[in-house]
């Protein structure tokens, strides 16, 4: 009988998919913050604050699915009524559409480093392709955790009017926003 | 109509030879300074310090500029309060001791009319030491509102955080800090 069940177990052992293994987000240092240009002299930044996500991530197979969304109403740029325009029916119109969504599901690999994600970004009730690069990606043990921590630094360059967010195109407010994304995940 | 007339002119006086030296005010509301620092060889922290007040001095003519500007470090704000609390204490920002951090500089470089790089003195914790930033981009526009000239752009530099003091957890978050600016000032009559 015992021979049996451990036979079953090794069955179901060699039967299982080598399975990914779950990273949740970690919110204290994971955060994204846009840049667009301000009249051609200086460039203006805002950081969103509160973001939850999951990412499943099978290094020997190179695969991966990240899902992050983001909160819109918690964007900072330090400048409270700039952070309410942005809010508005002008910008992210955060009344209707409250949250931001990545989902990535194409990631490229270099050796056992991610070097970009590739998935959609659903914002203003539209979805639309985006590519994050990697500038740096690194796994390592957190001392204080005991668990291991995967991350990086990612970043994008989008045109906003694929979104709908044209306000100000005509005169002459920025099409493109930067996107730099720090993140970084704990295996559970 | 008006508009146009009040752009065209504010455009004439932006053109038109002027009396140097030039003297900007800054504008709170476009200049920050942000902070990178690398976490565990992995991904960029960020910060942002406001309430920048200062002003520039320029010359353009004579390619020559000052600039004093000052900033409190305990209104850092990096989206985690609990993050921002531990970046006031004595062995990081250590606000309370030091509740102002300055930026003066004479050292302008420029590139035709445009400031490319400008080297000083940033004070941090009552320490002083050079720092050179660079201009990734320096233009001036004419404030739709306020309808003076503002000039301005992004600069970046580097500092090593021990030279100042504020070593709490090297080598786990690195030594080495970018500086990144955004600062714009609105030329004063």
């Amino acid at each position: 009988m015992r021979h049996l069940l451990a036979a079953a177990t090794l069955g179901l052992a060699l039967a299982a998919p080598a399975s990914a293994t779950t990273y949740a987000i970690d919110p204290t240092h994971t955060f994204v913050t846009y840049e667009i240009g301000h009249f051609g002299t200086s460039t203006n930044r805002g950081r969103f604050d509160k973001k939850e996500g999951t990412v499943q991530f099978d290094r020997a197979a190179k695969t991966g699915k990240v899902e992050i969304s983001f909160d819109l109403n918690a964007i900072s740029t330090g400048v409270a009524m700039l952070d309410k325009h942005l809010q508005s029916a002008d910008f992210f119109d955060t009344a209707k559409h409250p949250n931001a969504r990545f989902v990535g599901d194409k990631f490229s690999f270099s050796g056992d480093k991610v070097t970009q994600v590739a998935g959609t970004l659903t914002m203003l009730g539209k979805t639309a392709p985006v590519t994050l690069k990697a500038n740096n990606f690194n796994c390592y043990i957190n001392p204080m955790l005991r668990r291991e921590v995967c991350g990086g630094d990612f970043q994008t360059t989008l045109k906003r009017s694929q979104w709908g967010m044209n306000w100000g195109l005509e005169s002459g407010v920025p099409d493109e926003v930067r996107l730099l994304i720090q993140v970084e995940a704990i295996k559970q | 109509m008006k508009a146009l007339a009040l752009c065209l002119l504010a455009w004439a006086a932006h053109r038109a030879p002027r009396a140097e030296p030039v003297i900007y005010r800054l504008d709170p509301e476009h200049s920050f300074v942000w902070f990178e620092v690398l976490h565990f060889g992995t991904s960029t922290l960020r910060g942002r310090f406001g309430g920048l007040q200062g002003y520039v001095e320029l010359d353009r003519s004579a390619q020559s500029g000052f600039v004093s500007l000052q900033l409190k470090p305990a209104g850092v704000d990096t989206g985690l309060p609990a993050f921002d609390a531990r970046l006031r204490e004595s062995d990081l920002l250590a606000s309370e001791a030091w509740p102002v951090a300055t930026f003066t500089a004479s050292r302008f470089h420029f590139e035709g009319a445009d400031v490319n790089a400008v080297h000083g003195q940033l004070t941090l914790r009552g320490i002083s030491q050079p720092l050179e930033l660079r201009a990734l981009r320096f233009g001036c526009h004419v404030h739709p509102q306020l309808q003076r000239e503002a000039c301005g752009g992004d600069f970046e530099g580097e500092l090593n955080r021990a030279d100042f003091g504020a070593s709490f957890g090297m080598p786990f978050v690195a030594n080495q800090v970018r500086l990144r600016v955004q600062v714009e000032g609105i030329r004063q009559p």
